[in-house]
C-alpha cells in the first residue's frame, strides 16, 4: 500500500527543525537500550545486532529521514525527545567525515538552485533523476545494503522503472547488477576517512564566534554568536548550546537574535536562532577554530546567506572577510575587516589609503578608505601581520554576471500548504587588470525581467508569473492554482530572462539570468 | 511486519461513514438502478473521489454515477464483450472490481497482493477474454520481509470473472517486468505493451514478442518511447499506442541532427497483425491519440490541443483550441464526434470532422486524472 499521503502530513522542513530542537531530555535517554527495545523489533538478526542499521553511515539530516520513515511507514513509536537522542547517536556513532561530506554540502546547506553535474552519465540518470544525486553521495553503505536499496526502491516506488529513464532500460537489472557494485565501491561503508575522523578530538565550540556573512536580497553583515554549554554541569551536555547573536547588516540594522545548537558527529553544527523575529536554520561545519555553511529563514529555505565564522580566543587569528569586497578607485568608503583575534595596525596594500580608523575591536576594525589605480586588482588584507579576507580595487567594470544563472521560484500561498518561493538574485561585478580579468564582488543593480523566449511570450508569463523588486533583485511569485485567465487555465508558472543593468561610468553593463517560475514542491524532504 | 494494506483499510473503513463526498453519493443513489438501453451509446469514465460514471452519449449527460469500493485510482477501465460489466483496476493499483453498470453492483473484487507477507500492484494493466470469462492483469510484487524488501518476479494473473468477491488468481505465470497496458485479442492471447510488445498465451504463460519496440530494428529510426496509461477498447477491433522516436538524417545516426517524430503502433486483435506507421512530426506533446472510425487513415491527438492527422500524408488537417489539458481522445463509435477526457471533471464534446466544439459534460465530483474512459454501444 502506497503510504505516501501519510507521509506528507509534515513538511520536510518542519522534520528539519527537529534537528536543532530543544534536546534537553535526550542526554537522559539510554540510546543503545532505546534501539535494542524498539529497532531490534524488526532489525534483530540471531545474535541480536542490528546488521542493516550497523551497515550504513549518514548525515544527521540522512538518519532523521529513516528514522522518521520508520515513525510514518512501520509504526515505529518514538517521542520526540527519543527520536532526537537516536538520530543524534546514528549520526555520532555512524556518521560521516568531513571529508565525505564536504563534495555535497549544498543540499544539507537547501541550496537548491544548484545545478548537479556528474560524471557518470548512468549515475545521473539512474539515480539523480528523482532525487539529488547528493543524497547518494552523503551515505556510506556496505554492499548488501546498497542492494537492499535498489529492492527498496522499487519496492516502495514500483511505478519508477515505467518512468521515462526508467523504462527505456532494464532498470532493475541495471540498478542491481551495475549501480549498487558501483556505489558499495566509490561509497563503501569502511572509508579511511571515517576511521580517521573518529580518532579525531572535536573542535571546541563554547565561546564567541565572529561572524561575517552575505545575505542576498539585503548585503553583508557582521556579528558575535555567542554559544553556551545548555548544562555545564552535564558531563553528557557537552553537543547542545544556546545561542545569542548580536550584529548589524551594512545598511545600519541591527541583528539580534536568541536560539540553540546540537553538533553532531563532532562538527556538524545544526541551530535554530531567531532573528529580529524571523526564524532561522544554520547549517554549519565546524573546522578547527573556524566555521562556515549557511544560515537560512527557516521557512523560506531560499533565503539565507553565506556565513563563515572564527572562534575569539582560540589561539590563531583569522582575517575572514572584508565588507564590502570592493573599493572604487577615488571613492571615500568605509571598509569593515572581520575576524577574530583581530590585533595590531590594519595594512591595506600599497594604493589604498586609510584615512581615518572608526572602530578596533578584536572582532572587527572600520575604516575609511580611499584607492587610486595603483591598487587595481585584488588583494588580502592584513591585520597584525595575519592575511585574510578579500578586497578588489577597480576603477571600472569590465563585465557583470547574474548569480545564480539559473533559478526555480515556486508559486504558493493562496490558501494551500505551501508557501511562495522566491527568488533572489544579484549582480557580479568583474573588471580587468594587468592579470587578466579580475573579480570585484556583488555591486548594486537595477533589476528587471523579460519573457524567456516566444513561448513566454505567447504565454503571456511576464503578466502572471510575478515581479522582480527593481533595487533588491528579489522575485515574488503570484499565487498558487489554476488561472482561468491563462491559456490552457494554467497555473502562473512561468520562463523569465532576469536582467540586471549595473551603472558603470556613463553607460549601462548589463547581464542576464534565467528564472523558471514553477509549482510547489509537494514532496520537500530534509534531504531533496 | 503488519500489511500496509491492511492499516489503510482499517484507516479508510473508520473514515469512510464521516466522508461528505459519500453523503453526495447517497443523493444520487435515486439514478443508479436505471438500466443502459440496447443499442444506445455510452462512455464509462471514474473519476474523484472514487466512483465511475455512465455517460449517456446521444443526450450528452451523465446518466449515472456508481460509488466504487476502496480507494481511488489509476481508474483503468475495460468493458465486458457483453457490455454490461466494466472492470476497473483501482484502490491505487491494488485492486480489480466488476462493477454491473445497471445496477452500480460490485460483483467482482481481488486484490493484487496474495498474502501477508506481500504487496503486489498492477501498473495499468487489465484485460478481459473475448468470452468475457476471463480477467487478467500484470502484477508486481514485493516481498515484505521483517525488515527488507525483495522485489519478485512480475506475473500474469489469470481471475475467472465468476469468482465474485475476494476472488483469487486461478492460474499465474512468471512474465518480464515493465509490462503494462494489455488487450485480449480474438483468438484469446494477449497483446500486452512492455519494452517490446509481448504476445501472451493467457493458458500455458507462454510468449513471445508480437512487436519489437526497444529491440525494434526500424532502418533510419532510434529507440522509440512509448508512454500510454489508455487502453481504449475500439470497436474495431485494434489496441493502439502513440510512440515518438527519432528519425535519423543518414547512417551515422547523430541524435542531434535527427527528426523526431510521432507514430501510431496498431494490433490487429482480430488478426493479430501489427503495424507501425509515423504520422507527424513531433512539435508538441501528446498523450494519447486514435484514429477515425470513419477513416482509418485520420488521427485524432490530444493533450494542450485536439488534433487531427492525415496518417499517410502526414499532413495536419485540423486543430482546436483546448479549455485546459486533456489526456485522452475517444471517438464515437460512428466516427462523428470526438470525445476529450482525463484531468479535470469535465469530458469535452467535438464535431469530428471540422473540430468544432459541442459541449462539455461536468462530471459530479473531482478531477478524472489518470482514469480511462471508454465508449461503447449497450
Amino acid at each position: 500500500m502506497n503510504r505516501k499521503s501519510i507521509a506528507k502530513t509534515l513538511g520536510g522542513l518542519a522534520v528539519l527543525t527537529l534537528l536543532a530542537g530543544n534536546a534537553s531530555a535526550q542526554n537522559r535517554i539510554n540510546v543503545p537500550n532505546l534501539m535494542a527495545e524498539r529497532c531490534s523489533i524488526c532489525h534483530a538478526d540471531e545474535l541480536g545486532r542490528l546488521p542493516r542499521i550497523q551497515a550504513q553511515r549518514k548525515t544527521p539530516e540522512g538518519w532523521l529521514m529513516t528514522v522518521v520513515r520508520m515513525q510514518r511507514s512501520h509504526e515505529l513509536r518514538l517521542t520526540d525527545d527519543e527520536r532526537r537522542a537516536l538520530v543524534k547517536h546514528l549520526a555520532d556513532t555512524q556518521g560521516l567525515a568531513p571529508a565525505e561530506t564536504a563534495p555535497a554540502r549544498y543540499v544539507l546547506e537547501r541550496r537548491l538552485n544548484t545545478v548537479e553535474s556528474f560524471p557518470s552519465q548512468q549515475f545521473t540518470e539512474m539515480c539523480a533523476r528523482c532525487h539529488s544525486g547528493a543524497r547518494v553521495v552523503l551515505q556510506r553503505r556496505t554492499a548488501t545494503e546498497w542492494e537492499r536499496l535498489v529492492h527498496f526502491h522499487l519496492g516502495q516506488f514500483p511505478t519508477l522503472e515505467y518512468q521515462a529513464l526508467g523504462r527505456d532500460r532494464d532498470w532493475f537489472n541495471i540498478a542491481l547488477k551495475e549501480i549498487a557494485p558501483a556505489l558499495a565501491k566509490d561509497f563503501a561503508y569502511g572509508d579511511d576517512a571515517w576511521q580517521k575522523w573518529k580518532l579525531v578530538k572535536p573542535a571546541p565550540v563554547e565561546g564567541q564566534w565572529v561572524v561575517s556573512g552575505h545575505l542576498p536580497g539585503k548585503g553583508d553583515f557582521n556579528a558575535t554568536l555567542t554559544a553556551t554549554l545548555k548544562d555545564a554541569q552535564d558531563a553528557n551536555a557537552k553537543d547542545q548550546y544556546t545561542l545569542t547573536l548580536a550584529g548589524s547588516y551594512a545598511d545600519g540594522e541591527k541583528l539580534s537574535g536568541q536560539g540553540s545548537a546540537v553538533i553532531y558527529t563532532g562538527y556538524e553544527w545544526r541551530g535554530k536562532v531567531t532573528i529580529n523575529g524571523v526564524a532561522y536554520r544554520q547549517v554549519f561545519a565546524i573546522e578547527g577554530d573556524t566555521l562556515r555553511g549557511r544560515q537560512f529563514v527557516a521557512e523560506h529555505d531560499e533565503i539565507g546567506a553565506d556565513i563563515v565564522a572564527a572562534r575569539q580566543g582560540s589561539g590563531t587569528s583569522h582575517v575572514l572577510a572584508v565588507q564590502p569586497a570592493w573599493l572604487k578607485t577615488g571613492a571615500k568608503t568605509r571598509l569593515t575587516i572581520v575576524g577574530n583575534d583581530l590585533a595590531g595596525e590594519p595594512e591595506l596594500p600599497a594604493g589604498i589609503k586609510v584615512l581615518k580608523v572608526l572602530e578596533r575591536t578584536p572582532g572587527r576594525i572600520v575604516v575609511n578608505a580611499i584607492a587610486d589605480r595603483q591598487a587595481l586588482g585584488t588583494h588580502k588584507v592584513k591585520v597584525g601581520g595575519v592575511e585574510g579576507g578579500d578586497l578588489a580595487v577597480f576603477d571600472k567594470l569590465a563585465r557583470v554576471e547574474v548569480v545564480p544563472p539559473y533559478a526555480v521560484a515556486r508559486v504558493g500561498g493562496d490558501g494551500g500548504s505551501r508557501p511562495k518561493v522566491e527568488a533572489r538574485f544579484e549582480a557580479l561585478g568583474w573588471a580587468t587588470g594587468p592579470q587578466g580579468e579580475y573579480r570585484v564582488g556583488v555591486v548594486p543593480a537595477k533589476w528587471s525581467v523579460a519573457p524567456f523566449n516566444e513561448d513566454a511570450r505567447r504565454d503571456r508569463d511576464l503578466e502572471f508569473a510575478g515581479s522582480i523588486d527593481g533595487k533588491s533583485g528579489v522575485f515574488t511569485t503570484n499565487n498558487a492554482g489554476l488561472n482561468p485567465k491563462r491559456h490552457l487555465s494554467t497555473n502562473n508558472a512561468g520562463n523569465l530572462t532576469v536582467v540586471a543593468s549595473v551603472a558603470n561610468g556613463g553607460k549601462a553593463l548589463n547581464a542576464q539570468g534565467q528564472l523558471i517560475v514553477t509549482v510547489q514542491r509537494w514532496n520537500d524532504p530534509p534531504i531533496p | 511486519m503488519k500489511s500496509p494494506t491492511l492499516v489503510l483499510s482499517a484507516l479508510l473503513a473508520a473514515l469512510l461513514p464521516a466522508t461528505p463526498a459519500l453523503a453526495d453519493l447517497a443523493d444520487l443513489s435515486r439514478d443508479i438502478n436505471v438500466p443502459l438501453v440496447e443499442g444506445r451509446e455510452y462512455m464509462v469514465v471514474p473519476n474523484h473521489p472514487n466512483q465511475l460514471n455512465v455517460l449517456d452519449l446521444a443526450e450528452n449527460k451523465v446518466l449515472k454515477t456508481c460509488s466504487l469500493p476502496d480507494a481511488f485510482g489509476p481508474g483503468s477501465v475495460q468493458i465486458s464483450p457483453d457490455h454490461r460489466i466494466a472492470y476497473i483496476l483501482n484502490n491505487r493499483f491494488f485492486g480489480l472490481y466488476g462493477i454491473e453498470l445497471d445496477t452500480c453492483k460490485v460483483t467482482f473484487s481481488a486484490q493484487m497482493s496474495q498474502n501477508e507477507e506481500e504487496r503486489a500492484i498492477s501498473v495499468l494493466s487489465i484485460a478481459v477474454s473475448p468470452d468475457g470469462k476471463e480477467l487478467y492483469t500484470i502484477q508486481n510484487p514485493t516481498r515484505l520481509h521483517p525488515d527488507h524488501y525483495e522485489v519478485l518476479q512480475s506475473r500474469l494473473a489469470v481471475y475467472d470473472t465468476r469468482s465474485g468477491l475476494d476472488a483469487k488468481p486461478v492460474r499465474t505465470f512468471p512474465v518480464p517486468r515493465q509490462l503494462s497496458l494489455m488487450q485480449a485479442a480474438n483468438d484469446g492471447s494477449l497483446y500486452v505493451l512492455g519494452q517490446d510488445v509481448l504476445k501472451i498465451n493467457p493458458a500455458t504463460g507462454e510468449h513471445e514478442v508480437a512487436l519489437p519496440l526497444l529491440n525494434w530494428k526500424r532502418p533510419g529510426y532510434g529507440v522509440p518511447d512509448v508512454l500510454s496509461a489508455w487502453a481504449a477498447q475500439r470497436p474495431s477491433r485494434e489496441f493502439a499506442a502513440l510512440y515518438t522516436a527519432p528519425k535519423f538524417k543518414d547512417d551515422k545516426q547523430d541524435m542531434e541532427s535527427a527528426d523526431f517524430v510521432w507514430g501510431v503502433l496498431s494490433i490487429d486483435l482480430k488478426t493479430g497483425e501489427t503495424e507501425v506507421v509515423d504520422f507527424a512530426p513531433l512539435t508538441e506533446i501528446y498523450f494519447t491519440g486514435t484514429r477515425s472510425p470513419k477513416d482509418r487513415n485520420h488521427i485524432f491527438t490530444v493533450l494542450n490541443g485536439l488534433r487531427k492527422y492525415d496518417i499517410k500524408e502526414q499532413k495536419l488537417l485540423a486543430s482546436a483550441n483546448v479549455d485546459h489539458a486533456y489526456y485522452q481522445v475517444s471517438t464515437s463509435l460512428d466516427g462523428s464526434r470526438v470525445y476529450l477526457s482525463g484531468t479535470l471533471q469535465d469530458v469535452a464534446v467535438y464535431e469530428a470532422d471540422t473540430l468544432k466544439k459541442i459541449t462539455s459534460i461536468t462530471l459530479p465530483g473531482g478531477d478524472m486524472a489518470l482514469c480511462t474512459a471508454q465508449v461503447f454501444v449497450r
